[in-house]
């Protein structure tokens, strides 16, 4: 077994199919001393381990180790482990974990590092814990990569269920003095049907807590899913229809003041000075700082302190950037592609050989293809509520990493991690933007400032001008078919963007010689996830392409797709579902037309149809039809819900979306010039999922967006012989 | 001291009259539902009713509030907690992801059902505009207005 | 009792490598006064004697308006918004304010500012002029609308 540090072993608590997950048994000698306050509510409950409890009136709790921001994550997770664990749907409740160390996702720390880790068995603990030990290292406790059901959820609360479920068992059948073998569990029932005995699991939950940890804990085969694979109703969503659910910008903590912050409109500037003559004059004021990289008022009300603030009149320094101009970044790209040449850049992929490939093809196709910058544009702008008193700090917000921002709270403060309480709150949107921590650090520093709490709000105006963005790319693709219009050449480069790795890469479409690189290209603009990160803009390069290519070989954009996947029966369903749901093929009426586009990303695979009518003057999406295989899929409606989402923000920006800089800064502020898709533009959504491997899960909030901005445009060129390769396509006229 | 009636309660603020009712209901009243999205009125996260309209709290000053009756998303349940039939819809399609958005969703559609008990699609598209949602719930919020108006919707294709 | 701290101005700032450096401070804070202490400043009063509409309809049109004022000022000279400023917008020529940004669908439209034209527009702005950037605002009820543009129109006629 090698040898076990402390901190490894307590994250080895479970194990299940050789792989380590985070976990911590009730037993002599866990420090479960350290847990058992954060998560009980007094004597009566006992922890099993540290993903589920069970009390005195037989109410099982999962212990959810993710966030909740809209994904459905606590109900979808509960229900893997419930189902494992025999519990009683009605009778589970949901905990999200505090923000400490030993929550840290294991199994999301591995996929991030090791994904492709293949090793023997028995070694597999001590990776697995020194994965462990870089994952608390990092600070992952982490919401997203749509990482949560397929990583957390199949690894470490199924096995947590089906763990618990064998050790109330081994303890009922020491009890009852039977075979453990002839015991059954059922709606959170332990019963001998021999002996006609039956009780309650919380009657044997302390008993459970000595039992040792069943090494391999056994999973159920699909066919035994009871709660896995039901459409059940969201925990979290009687509480948003009532005013009730608290998300960061609600923390209410007594004495509690309201900051309004300005940082200089180009990113990496000072503030040199500020002229706060009428703010220190105005209602309701406490305290004007000059932080350095931002100003802030601080004062009773929130909107006294933003008009105090619109009062000041600050000066920032000069920066490389200040005459910085969109047109310029964009021509930064094509100079650094046109550098790269022919060889240069970072490559990502290759096979076969594309300079020879493309020399001999019968049809020669090449195209350029532009994205703008994004913001995030969350609905509850980004905040943060700090105290800093007496060598402690408690910070309040919602972060889609919650150890981390306990983290950054403590660095900011100058304190120990052990010092800082974090207290994470519903998130009113993620979408990758809450991944950061910019603005934990600056509450934390203006509240240790002012030594009491204050409550940091941005305004939307600094919400979309100080975002950490989706980044702008050019791609740049040539392409290759043959006398018979079969793909035989694959060349992209492309300006370098943020992760994961595979989003410019097309294993499953059969292109015998590719090759596919990057290059780097410096920008002082901060950047960040950006739901589906780098799909959402390679998803548009990709597709587009394809399409462009198959316009090339004279077939039609589903006829070319279903040939490069002929040999990838599982992505040629999900394309053929697609079609099949859009009617492909028939007849629509005049500027009317059909786009299909196809995105495997984050372990799922989507193909979509949508269909446009291009008769007034900008263009109208009225139907979508989406075809998804996540492997298998644990909750219908919400992975449904998901998509229905991914194609809204995705449709967004593909219509909209743009951040545009001047003179280095960010042009847009809020909903007027950063419009939203609204109800009275929303398309049909129609979606079938298909449950393709129940072994290998996909993600479900991000699969969904990568494709609909191509197939849109696709279907604009279906409908318009226009072809699209520049978003967004409010840029382009369609009169 | 600024008068009004808050759900059916008597309230004095001691506000600047220019201050926007959002932040007097949130701050001074402590009535968190009602929700700041974009402090310009476009985006409806703010939404509460005055005497009855909807309006966007954000961009109205508490002044315009005297005397009068605020109705917040804590508000339009029954006395006895019984939710009212648009919440009740909006639980039974799953509305809500992250939910931010949703107590203006919420009262943007109980003033227009108010006023109009069974909206056409166009009615819907045009009570609803004001309100974004960016987890994209439009289909779903449709779906509940018109479950709540009593109004007959074609089976959803299962899968 | 303004108090002002001139701290040492940091020309970088680092990140703290560990958690016993604090991240920088303020390089100025000004400290008007305590919590729960008296304000330093006195409240600027109420304009407790506005002056009263000469009728229930133009009042109704003054307090709808505020929902209005997020974007448009109806202030002679004013600056304009995320919409322009509406003095004097009664009788006007659409997409006429000098200074704003207006859309390309406004500026073809040929309208002019009638108050039936007004009340068309409000009632659904995407409707009456297709691709205006005036996306939030629209009043449905009718009897409102009609008091909003009574009260622009009474404004400019003061």
């Amino acid at each position: 077994m090698g040898k076990w540090s402390r901190r490894a072993f307590i994250g080895a608590g479970v194990a299940a199919g050789g792989a380590l997950v985070v976990g911590v048994a009730v037993r002599q000698g866990n420090p479960i001393d350290k847990l058992s306050p954060l998560l009980t509510n007094g004597e009566n409950e006992q922890l099993l381990n540290a993903w589920v409890k069970v009390d005195t009136d037989n109410i099982v709790t999962a212990v959810i180790p993710h966030v909740e921001m809209g994904q459905g994550v606590y109900t979808a997770l509960a229900q893997m482990l419930a189902d494992e664990m025999d519990a009683d749907w009605n009778k589970v409740r949901i905990l999200e974990a505090p923000a400490d160390m030993q929550y840290v996702s294991d199994s999301i720390a591995r996929d991030f590092l090791a994904p492709d880790l293949q090793v023997p068995a028995w070694f597999e603990p001590t990776v697995a814990g020194g994965i462990l030990e870089l994952a608390q290292a990092m600070g992952l406790q982490f919401t997203g990569g749509s990482y949560s059901v397929r990583a957390t959820g199949q690894r470490a609360m199924r096995t947590a269920g089906a763990a618990a479920r064998e050790m109330l068992v081994a303890a009922a059948a020491s009890e009852w003095q039977v075979p453990a073998s002839e015991i059954a569990t059922a709606d959170s029932m332990i019963s001998h049907a021999k002996s006609g005995k039956s009780e309650p699991f919380a009657k044997f939950a302390l008993a459970a807590a000595e039992q040792s940890l069943p090494a391999k804990p056994k999973l159920k085969s699909p066919e035994n899913y009871k709660i896995m694979g039901q459409p059940m109703a969201r925990h979290d969503i009687p509480a948003k229809v009532d005013g009730s659910a608290v998300f960061g910008i609600d923390a209410d903590v007594p004495g509690m003041k309201y900051a309004a912050v300005k940082a200089p409109p180009v990113i990496g500037a000072t503030v040199e000075s500020m002229d706060a003559s009428t703010a220190k004059t105005m209602p309701g004021v406490l305290q004007i700082l000059n932080m350095g990289d931002f100003v802030a008022v601080v004062a009773d009300g929130y909107w006294q302190a933003q008009q105090a603030l619109n009062s000041i009149n600050a000066q920032y320094s000069k920066t490389e950037a200040d005459d910085l101009d969109l047109d310029a970044i964009f021509a930064r790209y094509a100079t650094s592609l046109d550098e790269a040449g022919e060889d240069g850049g970072d490559m990502q992929t290759e096979a076969g050989d594309v300079a020879k490939s493309f020399a001999g093809a019968a049809t020669k196709v090449e195209a350029e293809y532009k994205v703008p910058f994004l913001a995030h544009a969350t609905m509850e702008p980004m905040n943060c509520t700090a105290w800093v008193r007496d060598g402690k700090c408690d910070v309040w917000s919602g972060h889609q990493a919650p150890v981390n921002a306990r983290q950054t709270a403590a660095d900011a403060a100058g304190l120990a991690f052990e010092d800082v309480t974090y207290h994470n709150a519903y998130l009113g949107g993620g979408f990758g933007r809450r991944s950061t921590s910019d603005y934990i650090t600056m509450a934390t520093r203006i509240a240790s400032a002012t030594g009491y709490p204050v409550k940091m709000i941005w305004s939307r105006e600094e919400d979309t001008a100080q975002d950490h963005y989706r980044p702008s790319a050019t791609s740049r693709f040539r392409g290759g078919l043959d006398k018979d219009g079969k793909a035989v050449s694959w060349n992209n480069i492309h300006t370098h963007l943020f992760d994961p790795a595979d989003a410019p890469t097309i294993p499953y479409y059969n292109i015998a010689s590719h090759k596919i690189r990057k290059v780097d290209v410096p920008m002082h603009l901060r950047f960040g996830p950006w739901r589906s990160v780098d799909h959402s803009q390679h998803g548009f390069f990709i597709e587009s392409f394809v399409d462009e290519m198959a316009d090339a070989a004279g077939k039609d954009g589903y006829a070319f797709r279903q040939e490069l996947l002929a040999e990838s029966p599982r992505h040629l369903k999900v394309l053929d579902t697609a079609a099949r749901m859009s009617g492909w093929g028939s007849a629509l009426p005049e500027k009317h037309g059909r786009g299909i586009a196809f995105v495997p990303s984050f372990g799922s695979i989507v193909a979509q149809v949508a269909e446009v009518d291009m008769s007034g003057a900008k263009p109208k999406v009225t139907k979508v039809f989406v075809a998804a295989d996540p492997g298998f899929v644990i909750n219908p409606d919400g992975f449904t819900a998901q998509m229905e989402s991914a194609i809204v923000y995705g449709l967004t920006a593909a219509l909209y979306g743009e951040i545009t800089i001047k003179g280095g800064s960010v042009q847009q502020s809020n909903f007027h010039d950063y419009p939203m898709l609204r109800i009275d533009e929303m398309p049909e959504v129609e979606v079938i999922l298909i449950n393709g491997d129940h072994e290998r899960l996909g993600g479900g909030g991000e699969p969904g967006l990568p494709p609909i901005a191509p197939a849109v445009t696709n279907a604009i060129f279906a409908a318009t012989g226009t072809r699209i390769r520049e978003l967004p396509l409010s840029k382009h006229s369609f009169a | 001291m600024i008068k009004l009636n808050v759900n059916g309660q008597a309230k004095e603020v001691d506000a600047d009259p220019a201050t926007p009712i959002l932040w007097v209901v949130r701050e001074n009243l402590n009535m968190p539902g009602t929700k700041f999205g974009c402090g310009i009125a476009q985006c409806g996260a703010c939404t509460i009713h005055l005497d009855g309209q909807p309006v966007r709290s954000c961009s109205t000053p508490i002044s315009a509030a005297e005397g009068k009756s605020v109705t917040t998303i804590e508000g339009i349940a029954g006395e006895d907690g019984t939710l009212h039939k648009v919440q009740q819809a909006w639980i039974e399609a799953q509305v809500p992801q992250c939910g931010y958005c949703q107590s203006g969703q919420i009262m943007s559609a109980t003033a227009l059902l108010e006023k109009n008990p069974r909206p056409t699609d166009a009615q819907i598209d045009e009570a609803m505009a004001g309100n974004v949602c960016r987890c994209g719930m439009y289909g779903r919020i449709r779906t509940a207005i018109k479950a709540a108006a009593g109004i007959e919707q074609p089976a959803k294709v299962e899968a | 009792m303004t108090t002002v701290r001139k701290l040492a101005c940091l020309s970088v700032f680092l990140l703290a490598a560990c958690g016993a450096d604090p991240a920088p401070g303020p390089v100025e804070q000004i400290i008007v006064r305590e919590p729960g202490a008296a304000p330093a400043v006195t409240l600027a009063t109420a304009d407790a004697n506005a002056d009263d509409p000469a009728s229930a309809l133009l009042a109704e049109g003054k307090a709808a308006f505020a929902n209005c004022s997020a974007c448009h000022s109806l202030e002679k000279g004013a600056p304009n918004g995320a919409g322009p400023n509406l003095f004097g917008i009664v009788g006007a020529a659409a997409a006429a304010v000098p200074g704003f940004s207006y859309s390309d669908a406004l500026k073809g439209s040929g309208i002019t500012w009638t108050a039936a034209e007004l009340d068309s527009f409000i009632a659904n702005p995407a409707a009456k002029v297709p691709g205006t950037t005036m996306v939030a605002g629209a009043i449905a009820d009718p009897a409102k609308r009609q008091a909003v543009t009574a009260y622009i129109e009474s404004v400019t006629a003061n």
